[in-house]
C-alpha cells in the first residue's frame, strides 16, 4: 500500500480579493505520478507553487510527511521544481547550474561530479557539462532543468507546464522519458499543465481544476470514462454531451428515444447529462435506428474521420474508419455501457 | 551598418566630425612635438620638452596619483551607497519605480558647478553647520574642506565626486537588477539557498554588468574631471584635470595637449573595457 507524502488540507490562497484557490484538500502517495489540470487561471499553478514554498496559503495547511510545512521556506523543503521558462542561471555552464543544489549541501567535489555526470546520462545529454546554457536549445534546456531537479533527488518534483515551449515532436518524446524517468527514480510527480493528451499519457492521477476548486480527482481512465460534471467532459477529451431523463433503473431517455445503460445512482425521472465519446457512437443502417440523421461534414483525421451528424438539429460528433458522403443519411447506434451520465449543475 | 550604404546621408556627419573633432585631435597630436607660445604656429619649433616633461616631471605624477586615489574612492563609495539603493527599488512594490529615479537624477538638472560651489560653501569655515557644530563643542569634524592626507585623498573632493556621479552608478545597476528573471531567485532559493546565498550566487553575478558600467560611468569623469578638484579641493592638491586647466592657462598648449591625449587613452581603454564585458551595451540605457 503507498504511503501519504503530501497533503492539503482546506487549502485556500486569495491575491486582492480574487480567491485563486478555494479550500481545496488533496493528497500524493509516494512514487506517484500526478497531474494538476485545467485551463488557465484555475489555480493550479498557485497550487504547486504553495507546495514549492513560493506563496504561503491565507489558510489552510499543507502537510508533508505528517508534519505542517506552511511556514517552511523553499530551501528547506525536499522538494524541487522544474520551472515553465526552466529558469537555467545564463552566468553558469550546464555542470555548474545541475552542480547548483549540491553545493549547497556541500556534498563532497567527487560525489557532485559523478552525480551530475548521471543525471546528464539521465537526461541524455552525457558531456554537454561544459556547454554554455544560452547555446543550447530550448528541448536541451528542458532537459537540463529536469538534471538539476532530479540530481539533489527530491521527494517530490514539482513540474510547471515543463513542455509548454517544446514542439510537438519532442514534446511527446518528453512525454514518455519523464514517465519513464519517474518509474525509474521513484520520485514523487507533480505535474501542472492545461493539455489533457499529456495529462492522460503520464499521470497515475489526475486533478482537474477549475476557478481554484477541484472538479475531480481520478486515474485516466475513470475521468475519460466517467467525468463527474459537463466541465470534465469537455476538457478531458471531446464528447457528444445532450440532455436526458433517468426514466427508471438502467433505461435513459434522450433525443426522444429511450436507452439502456448501466449507470446507476440517480432518481427515476431525474434530469440528468448524458455523455457519448465520439469513437463510441457507431455507423448502422437508417433503417430500423433509433437516432436517424445526416451527414454535414466529414474531416480525415489520419486514423480515423471526424464527421458531423445532424439528429434531430442536433450535431453528434463521431470518429469512424469509414468515410461517409456529406448529405448521406445515417443511423446511430450506441452500446449501454458507453452512455454515461451525470449529475446535472445547477 | 557600412557607409557606403548610407551614401550622402553620413556626409554632413562625417564633415562635423572630422572638423570638429578629428582635426582638433590631430592640431593636439601636433602640438606635443611643438615647442609653441599657445597656438602661434609661427615661432614654434620642433620638440620632444613635452614628452621628456611627462616622463620627468613629478608634478604629473603626484597630479595622476592624488586623481587615481580620489577617483577610486569616490568610486568605492558610490558603489557602496549605490548598489544598495538600485536593489532596494528594483526590488520594491512602487508601482512607478521610475520617478525614485528620477529623484536621484533632478540634482542633475541644476549646474553641477553651481552644485559644488554650494557644497564649498557648506563645508568651508564660514557655513551654518560649522557654525551650529562649534557652538555644541563639535569643532574637531568641522570644516573638512582644507583637510588633506598625505595619499592625496581630500574628503572634500570625494564627497563632490560622490554627490555629482552617483546617478551614474545607480541607473545602470538598477537597470540590469530590473531585468533579472524573478524565477531564477525562485529556482535558486529551491534548490537550496537562502536569500544571502542566492544574492551572492545569483543577483550579484547577473548584476556584474551593471556594476561594471557604473565604476567606469562614475571613476572616469572623477579621475578626469577638473572643476570638482579645483572648487572643492584645497589649492596645493594637484589634480590631472586641473593640471591640465592650468597648463592652457598658462598658454602652455604643448604640454596640456599631452596630458589631455593621456586621459583620452586611458579613457579609451575603459570604454573598450566596457564593451568587452556587455557587448550588447544593455546597460547604458
Amino acid at each position: 500500500m503507498s504511503k501519504k507524502l503530501i497533503e492539503l488540507r482546506n487549502v485556500t490562497k486569495t491575491y486582492d480579493d480574487i480567491t485563486v484557490v478555494d479550500n481545496i484538500s488533496l493528497y500524493i502517495n509516494e512514487n506517484e505520478f500526478i497531474t494538476l489540470l485545467g485551463p488557465s487561471g484555475c489555480g493550479k499553478t498557485t497550487t504547486l507553487r504553495m507546495i514549492g514554498g513560493f506563496e504561503k496559503p491565507d489558510s489552510g495547511e499543507i502537510i508533508l510527511n505528517g508534519v505542517v510545512v506552511n511556514e517552511l521556506p523553499p530551501y528547506e523543503r525536499p522538494i524541487n521544481t522544474v520551472f515553465q521558462r526552466y529558469a537555467l542561471f545564463p552566468h553558469l555552464n550546464v555542470f555548474d547550474n545541475i552542480a547548483f543544489g549540491l553545493k549547497n549541501q556541500k556534498v563532497p567535489k567527487q560525489e557532485i561530479a559523478e552525480r551530475v555526470e548521471t543525471a546528464l546520462k539521465l537526461v541524455s545529454l552525457p558531456n554537454f557539462g561544459a556547454r554554455k546554457v544560452a547555446n543550447l536549445s530550448g528541448g536541451q534546456q528542458q532537459r537540463i532543468a529536469i538534471a538539476r531537479a532530479i540530481v539533489n533527488r527530491p521527494k517530490i518534483l514539482l513540474l510547471d507546464e515543463p513542455l509548454a515551449a517544446l514542439d510537438l515532436k519532442l514534446r511527446q518524446n518528453m512525454q514518455y522519458e519523464l514517465k519513464e524517468m519517474q518509474r525509474k527514480l521513484g520520485i514523487t510527480f507533480i505535474y501542472v499543465t492545461h493539455d489533457q493528451e499529456e495529462a492522460l499519457t503520464m499521470s497515475d492521477t489526475i486533478v482537474v481544476m477549475r476557478d481554484g476548486l477541484i472538479q475531480q480527482i481520478g486515474t485516466p481512465t475513470g475521468i475519460y470514462n466517467e467525468p463527474r460534471n459537463r466541465f470534465v467532459a469537455r476538457f478531458i477529451g471531446e464528447s457528444n454531451i445532450l440532455e436526458g431523463t433517468y426514466v427508471r433503473q438502467n433505461v435513459v431517455s434522450f433525443m426522444g428515444v429511450e436507452f439502456d445503460c448501466v449507470d446507476i445512482g440517480f432518481a427515476d425521472g431525474e434530469k440528468v447529462d448524458v455523455v457519448i465519446r465520439p469513437e463510441d457512437l457507431d455507423l448502422i443502417d437508417p433503417v430500423g435506428a433509433k437516432l436517424v440523421g445526416v451527414v454535414s461534414s466529414s474531416i480525415f483525421k489520419g486514423v480515423h474521420f471526424e464527421l458531423c451528424v445532424i439528429v434531430q438539429e442536433k450535431e453528434f460528433v463521431i470518429h469512424t474508419y469509414e468515410n461517409k458522403n456529406v448529405g448521406q443519411a445515417v443511423g446511430l447506434r450506441v452500446d449501454s455501457y458507453e452512455i454515461h451520465l451525470m449529475k446535472v449543475e445547477n | 551598418m557600412n557607409i557606403k550604404k548610407l551614401g550622402k546621408l553620413v556626409l554632413p556627419y562625417l564633415v562635423w566630425m572630422s572638423v570638429l573633432v578629428g582635426l582638433p585631435l590631430l592640431m593636439m597630436v601636433v602640438l606635443t612635438f611643438l615647442k609653441s607660445n599657445a597656438l602661434d604656429l609661427g615661432t614654434a619649433e620642433f620638440s620632444f620638452d613635452s614628452w621628456r616633461i611627462l616622463f620627468s616631471d613629478v608634478t604629473v605624477r603626484i597630479a595622476l596619483k592624488n586623481s587615481f586615489v580620489n577617483g577610486i574612492i569616490a568610486t568605492i563609495i558610490c558603489f557602496v551607497i549605490g548598489y544598495p539603493i538600485a536593489y532596494i527599488v528594483a526590488n520594491s512594490n512602487f508601482s512607478n519605480k521610475l520617478i525614485i529615479l528620477v529623484l536621484t537624477i533632478i540634482p542633475m538638472w541644476s549646474n553641477s558647478l553651481l552644485r559644488n560651489n554650494a557644497i564649498a560653501n557648506i563645508l568651508s569655515e564660514r557655513s551654518i553647520v560649522n557654525d551650529v557644530l562649534s557652538n555644541i563643542g563639535l569643532n574637531f569634524i568641522w570644516p573638512i574642506r582644507g583637510v588633506v592626507y598625505e595619499s592625496g585623498f581630500s574628503p572634500a573632493v570625494v564627497i563632490g565626486l560622490v554627490l555629482t556621479y552617483l546617478p551614474f552608478m545607480i541607473l545602470p545597476i538598477y537597470t540590469v537588477l530590473e531585468k533579472i528573471d524573478k524565477s531564477l531567485l525562485e529556482a535558486s532559493m529551491d534548490l537550496g539557498s537562502n536569500k544571502i546565498k542566492t544574492f551572492f550566487k545569483v543577483t550579484f553575478p547577473l548584476s556584474i554588468k551593471g556594476v561594471t558600467t557604473g565604476i567606469i560611468m562614475v571613476f572616469l569623469p572623477s579621475f578626469s574631471g577638473f572643476a570638482i578638484p579645483k572648487i572643492l579641493g584645497s589649492g596645493s592638491l594637484v589634480f590631472i584635470g586641473t593640471l591640465i586647466d592650468s597648463r592652457f592657462m598658462n598658454r602652455n598648449y604643448n604640454f596640456g595637449s599631452l596630458l589631455s591625449l593621456v586621459i583620452l587613452l586611458i579613457i579609451f581603454g575603459s570604454m573598450a573595457l566596457i564593451f568587452k564585458v556587455d557587448k550588447e551595451g544593455e546597460t547604458l540605457i
